[in-house]
């Protein structure tokens, strides 16, 4: 179950602080990567929501994301819709697919569940590649950024942008963390530790799936909007299973089914990405060794083995009911 | 109450429930016995709709509730609790009973507020604790905790969404006598209402709680009565000697 502890505040806290003075002081290609970092944090907590909370390990949270990002820069770019209209459509429009999937794909389990979003995925991104309409393989460009003036935001400003950017990865923790600590998330949690159980108390399982990944899709496509206006451009690799994939290391990285832990995968990645880049053109392997390394010791990510060793509990011998030191009282005296 | 007629399932050519007819009032002890492979477990899988029949009707409070899914019919109070454990075994057993609890009383849906600091919520979890006797433990994981306790929990989850009907599957199998002891006395405080049906092999405390006795062997229902008729039934006797008893 999730709980906000102590070790989750302290981290998020800093993890966020630390983006946003980072952003203060970098130059124009380190709020550059802030931005990624914060797209790809919306981007690992909503997969997380699904993967580690539910037990739904998506390969299509690639696709979602990239229906984000087109719908907002089809309707900023081609249509000329205000940006505010176009995000909340972006965000629904995503929502609304990932409930399709996840109604869909929640029949099914384990293998046939990746490879079902898998093919879901695909069919979106070979759709926006083929269709010259969308700029087929060209992608997109003219995608606007939202228009934050009223309040004395521009974001055409690389450091107020960036900073925009590090405000919507922290109110997307918020309410993924709101809703992991709410009947819903409790309920989530229970389906994915013992689905046949949660039927036997009468939970309508699928449907609890089926929106469970709606609410990520609507996550998703939020990091999908921030990305197109980040670069003000869409292409049909944004939607690849590279990118799914991506995420789901990212998530692996900084450690399954924590929420802290898939932004600070997030970051890390980021980091590894651009710092081991600029010593090997090998860094993909770098990540990967660094994965398999995560993975081997404890499989927790790196978070989930600080939480792991900060708060784990003393397990002793196996505790006994009343109802057993009863009995054993009765069998000692007889 | 609970009428199940005529249920048969069959696995191609072989029958493991046939035609079997159970009547089970509201409010009265039940208690299926038979030897291994009678299709006990298979019977409670029909009922509550974790096996469809091959035939047969099932009927709860009246309704037709044979084309019921599993979550429907616990729904219309039809609780139960499993042979192995069958329980959230990475969460305590206080996360374990509030997910019984807020599944059945709907605050599963809830996105506001929190179930594991809902008062309602957890004063009935720690009432569930204390009827299965695990009031000490609620904090622990479940794989922290006993064997025993863990059989106490499965009946817990049951009993935390407030069924009409219960089928409770061997609750006291791989337990020590004590604890067959303690799960006799929990059955005796079980509210009058609430209809129980029970798969036993302890022969004692079935015939202490049971209002009626039905026993199975090879699929179909051979013998139907009340503990003492059982008690002087040579058609039980022999089935559970180990003979094939030609009802």
């Amino acid at each position: 179950m999730f709980h906000q502890t102590t070790t989750k505040t302290v981290t998020i806290l800093l993890l966020f602080i630390g983006m946003a003075i980072y952003t203060v002081f970098a130059g124009f290609y380190g709020r550059e990567l802030v931005i990624e970092a914060a797209y790809l944090v919306i981007l690992a907590i909503s997969l997380d929501m699904v993967a580690g909370y539910g037990g739904m390990v998506s390969l299509c949270h690639g696709a979602i994301f990239g229906i984000g990002a087109y719908v907002f820069a089809i309707l900023t770019g081609m249509m000329g819709i205000s940006p505010f209209i176009a995000l909340v459509a972006a965000i629904a429009a995503s929502g609304l697919f990932g409930l399709f999937v996840g109604a869909v794909t929640s029949r099914t389990s384990g293998i046939f569940f990746i490879m079902t979003t898998l093919a879901f995925g695909q069919m979106v991104y070979v759709y926006t590649f083929e269709n010259r309409a969308l700029g087929g393989d060209d992608g997109m460009s003219g995608v606007a950024r939202l228009d934050l003036s009223m309040i004395g935001i521009d974001t055409n400003d690389s450091l107020q942008f960036a900073l925009l950017a590090v405000v919507f990865a922290a109110l997307s923790y918020a309410v993924a963390a709101f809703i992991m600590r709410s009947g819903f998330g409790r309920t989530l949690v229970g389906i994915r530790s013992n689905e046949v159980r949660m039927r036997a108390l009468g939970l309508p399982v699928l449907r609890y799936k089926a929106f469970a990944f709606g609410i990520s899709g609507a996550l998703a496509g939020l990091a999908g909007t921030i990305a197109a206006q980040q670069t003000m451009f869409v292409s049909p690799e944004m939607m690849s299973w590279m990118m799914s994939g991506e995420a789901l290391v990212i998530v692996i990285l900084g450690g399954l089914g924590t929420l802290v832990g898939a932004a600070v995968g997030a970051v890390l990645f980021v980091f590894l990405q651009h710092e081991v880049s600029e010593v090997t053109r090998y860094w993909h392997m770098v990540v990967g060794l660094v994965l398999i390394l995560v993975v081997v010791l404890g499989n927790r990510g790196a978070y989930g083995q600080i939480e792991h060793l900060l708060e784990r509990r003393k397990k002793g011998a196996p505790k006994a009911s009343a109802l057993e030191v009863a009995a054993e009282k009765d069998a000692s005296h007889a | 109450m609970l009428e199940a007629r005529g249920l048969k399932k069959s696995f191609g050519q072989i029958d493991v429930t046939n035609d079997v007819t159970i009547l089970v009032e509201k409010g009265e002890r039940r208690v299926i016995l038979g030897p291994n492979g009678a299709g006990k477990t298979t019977l409670f899988n029909i009922l509550v709709g974790e096996l469809k029949p091959s035939a047969g009707t099932i009927h709860l409070d009246g309704r037709d509730v044979t084309g019921d899914t599993v979550e429907a019919r616990a729904k219309r109070g039809l609780a139960r609790s499993y042979q192995k454990n069958n329980l959230f075994t990475e969460l305590t057993l206080k996360e374990n009973l509030a997910l019984a609890v807020a599944t059945a009383s709907g605050a599963s849906g809830w996105f506001l507020r929190d179930t594991l600091n809902d008062t309602d919520i957890l004063a009935k979890v720690r009432d569930v604790a204390a009827k299965v006797g695990l009031s000490e433990l609620l904090d622990h994981p479940v794989d922290a905790v006993s064997y025993g306790a863990r059989r106490q929990l499965e009946v817990g989850l049951a009993l935390a969404t407030d069924p009409s009907v219960i089928l409770m599957d061997e609750p006291t199998s791989g337990v020590g006598p004590e604890m067959i002891q303690g799960f006799h006395r929990l059955l005796k405080t079980l509210p009058r209402d609430l209809t129980v049906v029970i798969i036993e092999h302890d022969m004692d405390l079935a015939l202490d709680v049971a209002d009626r006795v039905s026993v199975l062997n090879y699929g179909e229902l051979v013998f139907e009565g009340t503990p003492d008729e059982t008690r002087g039934s040579s058609l039980v006797n022999e089935i559970y000697l180990g003979g094939r008893a030609d009802a």
